[in-house]
């Protein structure tokens, strides 16, 4: 049987890489864009403030960039080293987004940031700005074909499991590609992306504006970051997740569990504003409803049901029943019973293969598994409730949040009278870390809400380890996680750093800093 | 085709923001509240 | 468009393409890495070295990535065993690359002489330690790791970190290092001027012809080797279970495909030929000339590795039968056929547009190049 510790231990590895990568990646996504647009300006314009825009932000960029590579490479060999049954077990499917994401993205990003970085002077105006697009539209492909990748194992279509080679493999590329889950994934995961760009902009333009110093130069980044983070910030409110729930078997269990709705109710069912999901009772208590809303967000109509958790866990338990009999019929295939009978016997039940293997964790026989083991697979086939419900509420919290900061931003950007509006500006630099808090429950609730399953229905995320043993992988936690501080650590220095010279940092000789030294040079 | 929203609203956001600079650059309304540092927001590159 | 067996070996030819891309490019960039701590000794020569790759790293380093990934696409078992085999060596090897993309961002960022010198170090470790672990690695594979597969095909190993370190491994680690310090000092000889140039092309010369003695004496120890033969394999275009061939072993097998395919001999001739050139070349002051014949040396070993094992991509030590290779361990003919389309495209692709970025970028960095620029460059 597979060692439980380790399970846990590569699951913590995975979540801890995973969830610190993301800390830099949404900033280069919306970045990108928000420095192509400068640069834009700066070529339509030819003012000098402009290019010494996108050479400051650029900068930071630049420090936020090198921790995203540095942590993109454990996320890229991680499948392998922690994950290699799952990578044995659907790598005909998963490893190709992957690899389409190297060729495709990183090396379009990857080269032309060097021209961004050092071809100023051995390019022309045209073909720099030509590489800063390509920088974002580069850094945009990754994510596509990484949530592709992860759309699938959510939703995991077109493909079919290969008794021969025991593992899953690759039906229909298209379906792939065009996965509905993984579509609103990328456009609300690359939305939040520019939120987070918009964001970081805002609250240190809003800094030197409250400081007030380089206004000229933090008025125009101000005003492009309130623009573009203002339709970001709609696009991730509203397409987000619109249509993300209705399609797989995980995203229907994920909705009852974010919902925290235990029972089928009539429908509309109620929405759940706030409350405690109590495991024991299968209640939640102290909750306060708005009637109907649930319904009709989740299902768009009146008349189709939530499917609530006991009746998840209920059909659960069938398809585990159904999956027993997969595995048995599994076995004799493999032990050269290939008959045609056992073959369509097999084809027949082999969805539910899957569930079947739910029951590894208590019975490396699954054919001898009994009752009770039975029913608590069913009954742990869900992640727990009050994780998922409350990283919600955090991230559409957040998000409102920053819809009202954006809306007023914009909304001020464009009168007079705008360099006194403090209140604002101290609006917008404490909300710095709202897009991290937004972006980080998100994904908590997409992974631990898809829980047990590392593909959804196919693979549970306990089969996937590999053979190694708990102690090595505790290890590399522990180096992982001081190499990660230890980084973060000296990234944050050289952001404030930067963030507090400001444009001074480039020393053209226009800013803050560089000015009061003249002048005093001059007295 | 929410991959081709996202071509439609990326390009929009973008030019979402390159436009409303301009705007404010052309209608002046930038250099309304400066003193400070007139002097950069008029320069041109060389 | 082609049938299953003649995909796999396409892929065969691919992945090779991959890891010599990485090579030679990222080979240089390491190369030169490690040459800025033993021959640069002010932080002047120091930012020279590292200003000469400083547009060019990031992109080179997605050759390594690219080839995980494609290794993961086209061999997801190799992916799965050799990196969870080889855990330990795995992660230090992330761990050492960690340092590059910091290192060289981060280190121009601060004028201070202990800040630049720590970052000095790391970036010396991340450029030293994956040349040598890959090259241990590769030398492994002669060697055959110790794994096997139960019924479901999930794999299983034996035998931790210390037992990869064995003296014909770590021949091959040192092998490795060599050529990727040759390929950096011939980049550099291309990319800097005077003193630091002189230094850097002794260097060269020394390591170039190093590189070839060792290399033939690996050569006559992997003779000496038991090397691996499919005895039994029922169909080339069969299904990816490596469970159902069998392979013996025999002394010396390693050499068997070069009477087989005569035309493989040419691979390791390409190597001596062209290492003894570089040497050549840098003596002269070819140094373009130099940097071709240094890429074509990494070519050439790489390749020598690949034919010698060929069609053997991780041979096992503990149940040979369970050895993967290129005929059971790859991805179904779908997918296979779907990323040969993919990489036709975009291979092409990419070397175009890095070939505009390097010839953008053409020319030698000096002293004056980097005082006028202190602030923007590295
Ligand atoms: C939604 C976006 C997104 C998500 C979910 C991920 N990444 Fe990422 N990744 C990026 C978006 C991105 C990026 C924006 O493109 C980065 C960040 C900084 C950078 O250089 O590119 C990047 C960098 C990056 C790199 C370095 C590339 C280079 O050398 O240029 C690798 C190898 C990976 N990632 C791999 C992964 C893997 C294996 C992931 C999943 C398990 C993953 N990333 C999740
Ligand atoms: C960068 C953004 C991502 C974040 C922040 C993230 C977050 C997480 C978290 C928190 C877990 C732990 C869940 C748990 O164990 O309870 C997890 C697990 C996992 N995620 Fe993600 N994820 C991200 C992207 C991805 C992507 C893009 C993939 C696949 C392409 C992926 C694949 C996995 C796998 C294989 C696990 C296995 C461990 C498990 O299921 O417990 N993740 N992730
Ligand atoms: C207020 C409205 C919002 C709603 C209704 C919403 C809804 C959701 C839902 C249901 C998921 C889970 C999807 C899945 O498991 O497949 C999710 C995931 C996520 N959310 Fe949100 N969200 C909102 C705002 C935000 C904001 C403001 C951010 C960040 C700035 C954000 C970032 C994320 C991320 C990164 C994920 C994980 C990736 C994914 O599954 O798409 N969300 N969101």
């Amino acid at each position: 049987m597979i060692d439980p510790t380790l399970v846990e231990l590569s699951r913590i590895q995975f979540a801890m890489t995973a969830l610190y990568h993301f800390l830099f990646v949404p900033l280069t996504l919306g970045l990108s864009f928000i420095l192509a647009i400068m640069e834009s300006a700066y070529v339509i314009t030819n003012k000098q403030v402009y290019k010494d825009m996108v050479k400051f932000w650029g900068k930071l960029f630049g420090i936020n960039f090198a921790l995203g590579v540095t942590t993109g490479l454990t996320m890229e060999f991680q499948f392998g080293t922690n994950w290699a049954y799952y990578s044995h077990y659907v790598g005909d499917i998963f490893g190709a987004p992957l690899a389409i994401e190297g060729l495709m993205a990183f090396f379009l990003e990857s080269t032309f940031i060097g021209m961004f970085f050092f071809g100023w002077d051995r390019l022309t105006k045209v073909q720099h700005l030509m590489s800063t697009w390509l920088v974002a539209i580069g850094s945009n492909f990754s994510a596509l074909w990484i949530l592709i990748a992860n759309g699938w194992m959510q939703n995991p279509v077109g493909s079919e499991f290969n008794f021969e080679t025991m593992r899953m493999e690759m039906t229909s590329f298209a379906d792939l590609v065009f996965n509905p889950v993984a579509q609103v994934k990328f456009v609300h995961t690359v939305s939040a992306g520019y939120v987070t760009g918009a964001i970081f902009v805002l609250a240190v333009s809003s800094y030197y504006l409250l400081k007030k110093r380089d206004i000229a130069f933090a008025r125009r980044s101000f005003a492009i970051a309130a623009s573009f983070g203002f339709a970001s910030v709609l696009s991730v409110i509203l397409l987000g997740d619109e249509s993300g729930y209705e399609i797989g078997d995980v995203q229907k269990t994920k909705l009852a569990v974010i919902e925290a709705e235990w029972d089928t109710a009539k429908p509309p069912a109620d929405f759940t504003v706030f409350g405690i999901p109590n495991e024991e009772t299968m209640h939640t208590d102290y909750a306060i409803k708005i009637p109907y809303a649930l319904g009709i967000i989740a299902t768009r109509s009146l008349d189709t049901p939530v499917i609530g958790i006991k009746d998840l866990i209920a059909e659960h338990e069938q398809r585990i029943r159904h999956g027993i009999k997969a595995n048995v019929l599994l076995e004799k295939l493999k032990n050269g019973e290939k008959t045609p009978e056992n073959i369509a016997a097999f084809n027949k039940v082999k969805d539910d293969l899957g569930y079947g293997l739910l029951l590894k964790r208590f019975n490396n026989d699954v054919s001898k598994a009994t009752e009770a083991q039975i029913k608590q697979a069913a009954r742990e086939s869900l992640p727990k409730v009050a994780p998922v419900f409350f990283s919600f509420r955090i991230m559409v919290a957040s998000g409102f949040l920053m819809l009202l900061l954006f809306a007023l931003a914009f909304w001020y950007s464009n009168q007079t009278k705008f360099i006194e509006k403090t209140w604002l500006f101290k609006f917008a630099l404490y909300s710095l870390p709202l897009p991290w808090i937004a972006l980080e429950s998100g994904w908590i609730v997409a992974e631990y809400g898809r829980q047990p399953w590392a593909i959804g229905g196919i693979l549970p995320t306990s089969l996937g380890v590999s053979s190694v043993n708990s102690g090595d992988v505790r290890n590399t936690i522990i180096a992982l996680a001081s190499f990660y501080t230890g980084l973060l650590i000296v990234e944050m220095y050289l952001m404030i750093k930067f963030v507090k010279q400001g444009p001074s940092s480039l020393h053209t000789g226009n800013y803050h800093f560089e000015k009061l030294t003249q002048g005093e040079s001059h007295v | 085709m929410w991959y081709f929203t996202w071509i439609l609203g990326v390009l929009l956001a973008c030019s979402f923001g390159i436009i409303n600079v301009l705007w404010l650059e052309y209608t002046g309304a930038l250099e309304l509240d400066e003193s400070v540092d007139a002097d950069i927001s008029s320069k041109e590159d060389k | 468009m082609f049938d299953y067996e003649t995909l796999r070996m396409i892929w065969w030819l691919l992945i090779g393409v991959l890891l010599i891309g990485f090579a030679v490019t990222d080979g240089f960039d390491m190369g030169a890495g490690i040459l800025s701590l033993v021959i640069g000794k002010t932080d002047k020569e120091r930012r020279v070295i590292i200003n000469t790759m400083a547009p060019h790293w990031e992109g080179n380093q997605v050759w390594f990535v690219t080839a995980g990934g494609a290794i993961f696409a086209a061999w997801p078992q190799v992916y799965a065993v050799a990196f969870s085999g080889f855990y330990t060596a795995m992660l230090i090897t992330l761990s050492a690359l960690f340092f590059r993309p910091v290192g060289f961002d981060y280190r121009g960022k601060i004028d201070n002489p202990t800040w630049r010198s720590t970052w000095d170090k790391l970036l010396f470790v991340g450029s030293v330690v994956p040349p040598i672990v890959f090259g241990v690695a590769f030398g492994n594979l002669f060697l055959g790791v110790p794994f096997s597969f139960d019924p479901l095909l999930r794999a299983h190993f034996e035998g931790g970190f210390l037992s990869l370190l064995s003296p014909f491994a770590l021949l091959c680690g040192v092998i490795s290092l060599l050529m990727i310090v040759t390929q950096g000092a011939t980049w550099l000889s291309m990319k800097t001027t005077d003193e630091l140039r002189a230094k850097i092309v002794k260097t060269g010369i020394y390591t170039a012809i190093v590189t070839v003695i060792l290399f033939i004496v690996a050569g006559f120890w992997v003779a000496q080797l038991n090397g691996y033969v499919i005895s039994d394999i029922k169909d080339l275009g069969g299904a990816s279970n490596p469970l159902l061939k069998s392979v013996v072993l025999e002394k010396g097998a390693w050499l068997h495909n070069y009477s087989q395919y005569s035309w493989m001999i040419a691979m390791p001739l390409i190597a001596i030929v062209t290492l003894l050139l570089t040497a050549w070349c840098l003596k002269a002051g070819k140094d373009g000339f130099a940097f071709v014949c240094s890429s074509l040396a990494t070519l050439g070993i790489i390749m020598t590795a690949g034919c010698s094992l060929f069609p053997f991509i991780m041979p096992s030590a503990l149940m040979p039968d369970h050895s993967l290779t290129i005929w059971d361990a790859t991805s179904s003919y779908k997918t296979l056929n779907i990323m040969t389309v993919v990489a036709g495209f975009f291979v092409p692709l990419i070397l175009l547009y890095t070939a505009w970025t390097y010839s953008k970028m053409f020319g030698r960095v000096d002293n004056k190049y980097v005082e006028n620029n202190s602030h923007t460059l590295y």
